[in-house]
């Protein structure tokens, strides 16, 4: 049905754990970005408190880039 | 295989864009005699980039004056961003013995990457993996050689293995991470950070321009025209945005280098 | 408090010295952060492999099918408690 409305996704060819390795990084890109943004800007609001920042800066990037390397290993689960 | 054959890859009526072929060179004189065929497309690229690191110092600090002209500037201030940057934040005040190797690994892998975008050539030499994992390799064996030098082979396996301040049973639990990710997975994301980069930066760039090629000369009409000209303007764009990752990349493998070769000099705490 | 007088008197650091030390303190607190940074990947990608292959092992020895799944999970949880542990200390 899907593939009789939208001919394109029928045609979707290639390794489909790439495509989903492509799509599950979006989310943490963004995250990460979001991070250490932020951080950066409360270290230069509060460069006292610099240690503190680091520290959850490093907490949260390891949070989300376990969501990367997740949708990494996916494909290896599923065949 | 000549440069054309990318451009030529779709030679049906449909866009084909381009695939992995494009990174497969063979030898450059395929009628030569035998003992050349060793000779491909990207180790000419490697030996010219060596040459060019070598003169690039040599024009630069060799007979170096008081008052620097001409390259002996580019130099001093090349010098001065590799260890203010990376020898220095990283090595502490081991940095100035290191600086050496970490300037000419520096320059070595940003002229191997920059070959990327120049004309004629067109091929960052580091999308091959074989190359940065020779790179990651050496500094591998330099740390490995370091750690056990300086802190001895019992030493350097316990303070790798075993973080202080954790209860006894989580070590059997944790310590074969701590292996893993120290001994194997570290070279490999080293050099694979270098490759990926690379080759998809290379990939990009051939598709666009492949884009703006098959659209705008080969098969030219009014509506595929406005994508030809996208194609276009996306090679110029990303063509500077490749110049800026390519130098990024050849910096955070540095940093990396000196990163790791730290970790052999001191136990980290 | 038994002596306040020797403690200002007593050791003046030299302002150079200090100046040395405390930009040896800045450099070694980055260091720190920069390789903590760029080791989570690894750390992470290590817990998966390691407890996600014993889950693969167990499973062809089992004939079961769940044990990857779980592995990865642990192992990931196992690799951010150390990456937590080693890097999320007050220093």
């Amino acid at each position: 049905m899907l593939a009789e409305a939208l001919p394109v996704v029928a045609e979707v060819k290639g390794n489909l754990g790439s495509v989903a390795y492509g799509l599950a990084a979006i989310g943490p890109g963004i995250g990460v970005g979001i991070i250490f943004g932020q951080g950066v800007q409360a270290i230069a609001r509060q460069p006292e408190l610099t240690n503190v920042i680091r520290q959850n800066m490093l907490l949260g990037f390891a949070l989300t880039e376990a969501l990367a390397l997740i949708g990494f290993v996916v494909p290896f689960v599923h065949k | 295989m000549s440069a054309p054959h990318l451009l030529a890859s779709g030679s049906g009526d449909e866009f084909e864009a381009p695939g992995l072929e494009i990174f497969h060179w063979g030898p450059l004189f395929p009628d030569g005699p035998s003992w050349l065929h060793w000779l491909t497309k990207p180790t000419l690229i490697v030996g010219l980039c060596a040459i060019l690191v070598v003169l690039f110092a040599w024009r630069a600090f060799a007979g170096a004056k008081l008052v620097p002209r001409g390259v002996q500037n580019v130099g001093e201030v090349a010098y001065l961003f590799v260890r203010d940057q990376v020898a220095r934040p990283m090595l502490g005040k081991d940095g100035d013995r290191w600086m050496p190797f970490l300037f000419s690994t520096f320059f070595f892998i940003l002229f191997m990457n920059w070959m990327g975008v120049v004309p004629v050539l067109y091929l960052p030499v580091n999308s091959h993996i074989a190359f940065p994992i020779v790179f990651a390799i050496c500094v591998y064996l330099m740390m490995l050689f370091l750690g056990i030098k300086n802190q001895g082979l019992v030493g350097y396996f316990k303070n790798m293995m075993f973080p202080p301040g954790l209860p006894k049973a989580l070590y059997v639990i944790l310590a074969p991470i701590e292996l893993l990710s120290n001994l194997i997975l570290r070279p490999f994301t080293h050099s694979v950070r270098l490759f990926a980069n690379m080759f998809a930066g290379h990939l990009l760039l051939a598709f666009f321009a492949s884009v703006a090629y098959w659209f705008l000369v080969e098969k030219l009409t009014v509506l595929g025209a406005g994508v030809g000209v996208v194609g276009f303007l996306m090679t110029i764009v990303m063509t500077g945005f490749e110049l800026f990752i390519q130098a990024l990349q050849a910096f955070i493998f540095t940093l990396l280098a000196a990163s790791y070769i730290q970790s052999g000099l001191h136990a980290d705490h | 408090m038994v002596r306040p007088a020797m403690s200002e008197e007593g050791h003046r650091p030299d302002p150079q010295e200090s100046e040395d030390s405390e930009q040896d303190r800045i450099d070694s607190e980055h260091r720190g952060f920069a390789n903590a940074a760029w080791s989570i990947p690894s750390y992470i990608l290590s817990g998966m492999a390691v407890y996600g292959g014993l889950g693969w092992l167990l499973d062809r020895w089992l004939g079961t099918s769940a044990l990857l799944p779980i592995g990865i999970l642990v192992g990931l949880a196992l690799a951010l408690y150390l990456v937590f542990h080693r890097y999320g200390r007050t220093s």
